[in-house]
């Protein structure tokens, strides 16, 4: 069982770096992604690759997966300078698609629909296989805090408070004289780099990718992640992706425990209570388990907007 | 909804969430029973499928059960959803591991999942028995823990093409849904009829399109006698609603697992004179016979549950080797599968009461199932099913030739 909840926590991990990306990206600068799964495969991808055919060591490739997520998202944030919310998000579910179809389609390269094997894994040669996924747990987390560090900084800070501006108004934002394709295109590539991060992450914990991997449902886990979790909020996101990834695998064990329903039947079931959780759960708390804090000048100037507020923001 | 969630209350929740994760299913580890996983294609591109595997394996188990169980202890089943993802599966699969500790995973019928779940199976010693046909499963398993009871997919397209040649067509033209699976049983079709005999590029198009207008016309754009379409149900019923639509004249051939009822419902009668071919039970078998019965169908020429009589194989398979080999370690277990399926001069079973009395009487058997002999080559790979081509005629599938090994 332990050795489960570690790898589900492991799980968890990845969720949450996409979803603190996510959050920078929307529940901060309000550009919405639904290309997620595409900049995760190509962490994924490149980390795999660089690996796996070159034989790089695995603390460079990852780093090299950051690298490729940072082009990437400056890029399509640069592409779609003009474009906002529903037409970004056509934007960024093409490139979502594009991705995959290239490391389906691109097979001398990518392997294609076969997959890719990955055997590398960080440290692997320093513990042995009953400790390994408790160190690639702490790694994982580790990476989480330190994405969390970066984006709970930039939250605080003016630059923060500038992406705030132009989530709400971007107009306003301009004439106040803020460069408002500077801060998205920063924001942007930033996330991509962190998604990036992820999908290396995960590429060399399940050691095995194929493009089926990289499906656009990659990216709703991660949309129901923020929004159950409370966007803008990075604290709620950390608990939004606990519980989504808590309903998706706990509803596993209904099979477990219910023995009168057949196997066709618990599958549907399943989903259907998947669905029906988090209708639930945005039904009592619309603005997410933990919505983000109200800013206040008071608050501010004191604490910088860190304690949730009882009013209701906007 | 004045309440307000703190972060400290927050935390305390999230933590008391999962104190009960780790406290609550310690039920599923009690006692010290025989524990076997499940892990078939439910929803999904497999849906059609795998409900037909996974009630397979429970007929079995619960037959098992009702007669004493393996090595004087009780199976217990457990039957996860693949959903066709490879990404959901990796954690259906731990969770079978490392929560239910199971001797092997049974039923992974897309090759993407059997492939996506090994890297785990392999490290943690647990058997995998599944019916997909990707020629890299064999390369990829390397303990020897993969046994395929599924002829791979080279194998299908040399038989079509074979067929498809005694058929009379000249000329051919291919496409292939871009999957493994169907890529490299377009290889095999290709190396049987030549390559002269195509009038053009073959080419694969992506899975999950709102059309295939495009790819249809340069399909048949110079008019081939025949088109080969090696596809799944979720896209061939689109494909060939635009193929009749551009109203080629042509033969279609494809897998049957593209044409199931669901496909014949859609189609209606523009699905007639489509031909279609997939390995098959080799239905003169006593122990296909006895599938029929066990699930109440109505025998018929044709050939149903091509997965649900592999289903019945894998579990009879595993649980025979179980009790040849004393145990439910994996390697003691990966060795005996070999010693009840394959191999001369042993006592043929067709079922596993059968074959667990002759175990314990001390014989040497060799189970012949419902899906094929169940004869393994060295890397755990099935030889020789039958292979059935037939053509739907009213809504009904004829048989028109069958190959048998």
């Amino acid at each position: 069982m332990s050795a489960y909840l570690i790898s589900m926590a492991t799980f968890v991990g990845f969720f949450m770096i996409l979803a603190l990306a996510l959050n920078l990206q929307w529940g901060m600068t309000g550009m919405v992604n639904f290309g997620i799964a595409g900049f995760y495969a190509l962490g994924a991808y490149t980390s795999g690759l660089l690996s796996v055919k070159l034989g790089w060591p695995v603390g460079i490739t990852i780093a090299m997966s950051c690298v490729t997520g940072l082009i990437a998202g400056g890029l399509v944030a640069l592409l779609s300078m003009r474009l906002r919310e529903d037409y970004l998000a056509i934007v960024t579910l093409g490139f979502g698609e594009i991705v995959r179809l290239i490391a389906l389609n691109e097979d001398q390269i990518t392997e294609g629909p076969r997959g890719l094997k990955i055997d590398a894994r960080p440290f692997a040669d320093m513990f042995d296989r009953e400790t390994y996924p408790l160190v690639y747990l702490a790694l994982v987390a580790a990476a989480v805090a330190v994405v969390f560090v970066i984006v709970e900084c930039i939250r605080r800070s003016p630059m923060g408070r500038t992406l705030r501006a132009i989530r709400e108004d971007d107009v306003v934002a301009e004439v106040l004289g803020k460069n408002v394709l500077r801060h998205r295109v920063q924001v942007f590539a930033l996330g991509g780099a962190f998604m990036g991060l992820a999908g290396a992450l995960y590429a060399h914990y399940v050691q095995n990718i194929s493009p089926e991997v990289f499906m656009p449902m990659v990216a709703i886990f991660i949309w129901m992640s923020v929004i159950v979790g409370g966007a803008g909020n990075n604290w709620g996101l950390l608990l939004g992706a606990g519980v989504v990834m808590t309903i998706l695998e706990g509803s596993r064990f209904l099979g477990d425990f219910i023995d009168f329903l057949d196997a066709e039947q618990l599958s549907a079931i399943r989903i259907i209570v998947i669905g029906v959780l988090l209708i639930a759960i945005l039904r009592v708390r619309p603005r997410g388990l933990i919505p983000e804090p109200k800013f206040s000048f008071a608050a501010s100037s004191t604490e910088q907007g860190r304690q949730p507020s009882t009013e209701n923001a906007k | 909804m004045n309440r307000k969630i703190t972060r400290r209350s927050a935390l305390i929740t999230g933590g008391a969430i999962a104190a009960a994760g780790v406290f609550a299913p310690s039920i599923a580890r009690a006692a010290d029973p025989i524990n076997v996983g499940s892990l078939t294609p439910n929803t999904g591109g497999g849906g059609p499928f795998g409900p037909k595997i996974t009630s397979a394996h429970k007929r079995v188990v619960d037959l098992v059960n009702s007669e004493g169980g393996v090595l004087g202890t009780t199976i217990n089943l457990f039957q996860e959803n693949s959903e066709t993802n490879p990404e959901t599966a990796v954690r259906a699969a731990d969770k079978l591991i490392n929560v239910n500790k199971v001797v092997g995973i049974l039923g992974t019928w897309s090759s993407s999942v059997t492939l996506g779940i090994m890297p785990k199976c392999q490290e943690a010693g647990v058997i995998q028995m599944c019916t997909s046909s990707s020629a890299d499963i064999p390369v990829r398993d390397e303990k020897g823990y993969v046994f395929n009871f599924q002829a791979l997919s080279p194998v299908w397209g040399r038989a079509i093409a074979r067929l498809a040649l005694r058929r009379g067509f000249k000329t051919f033209n291919l496409m292939a849904l871009n999957n493994d699976f169907t890529r490299s049983m377009m290889d095999g079709f290709t190396e049987i009829v030549g390559k002269d005999k195509l009038l053009q590029d073959s080419f694969y198009y992506n899975g999950g399109q709102s059309s295939y207008r495009s790819e249809v016309t340069q399909l048949i754009e110079k008019n081939p006698e025949a088109v080969f379409i090696p596809s799944y149900v979720t896209d061939f019923t689109s494909v060939y609603k635009e193929i009749f639509r551009q109203g080629y004249e042509g033969q279609v051939i494809t897998v049957s697992i593209s044409t199931g009822e669901k496909f014949k419902e859609a189609i209606g009668d523009a699905a007639n004179g489509i031909i279609h071919g997939l390995p098959v039970p080799p239905i003169k078998s006593p122990a296909y016979a006895e599938y029929v019965t066990e699930t109440g169908l109505e025998p018929t020429d044709g050939v149903q549950h091509p997965f649900g009589t592999a289903g019945r194989d894998q579990m009879s398979v595993l649980l025979l080797a179980i009790e040849k080999a004393g145990s439910a370690e994996a390697d003691k277990v990966s060795k005996a599968i070999w010693d009840v399926t394959t191999g001369d001069g042993k006592e043929t079973v067709y079922n596993v009461t059968d074959g667990l009395k002759a175990i314990r009487a001390g014989k040497e058997i060799n189970y012949s199932g419902a899906s094929s002999s169940v004869e393994f080559d060295k890397e755990g790979m099935v030889l020789g099913r039958d292979f059935q081509l037939a053509e739907i005629k009213d809504g009904k599938d004829v048989v028109i030739e069958r190959l048998e090994f």
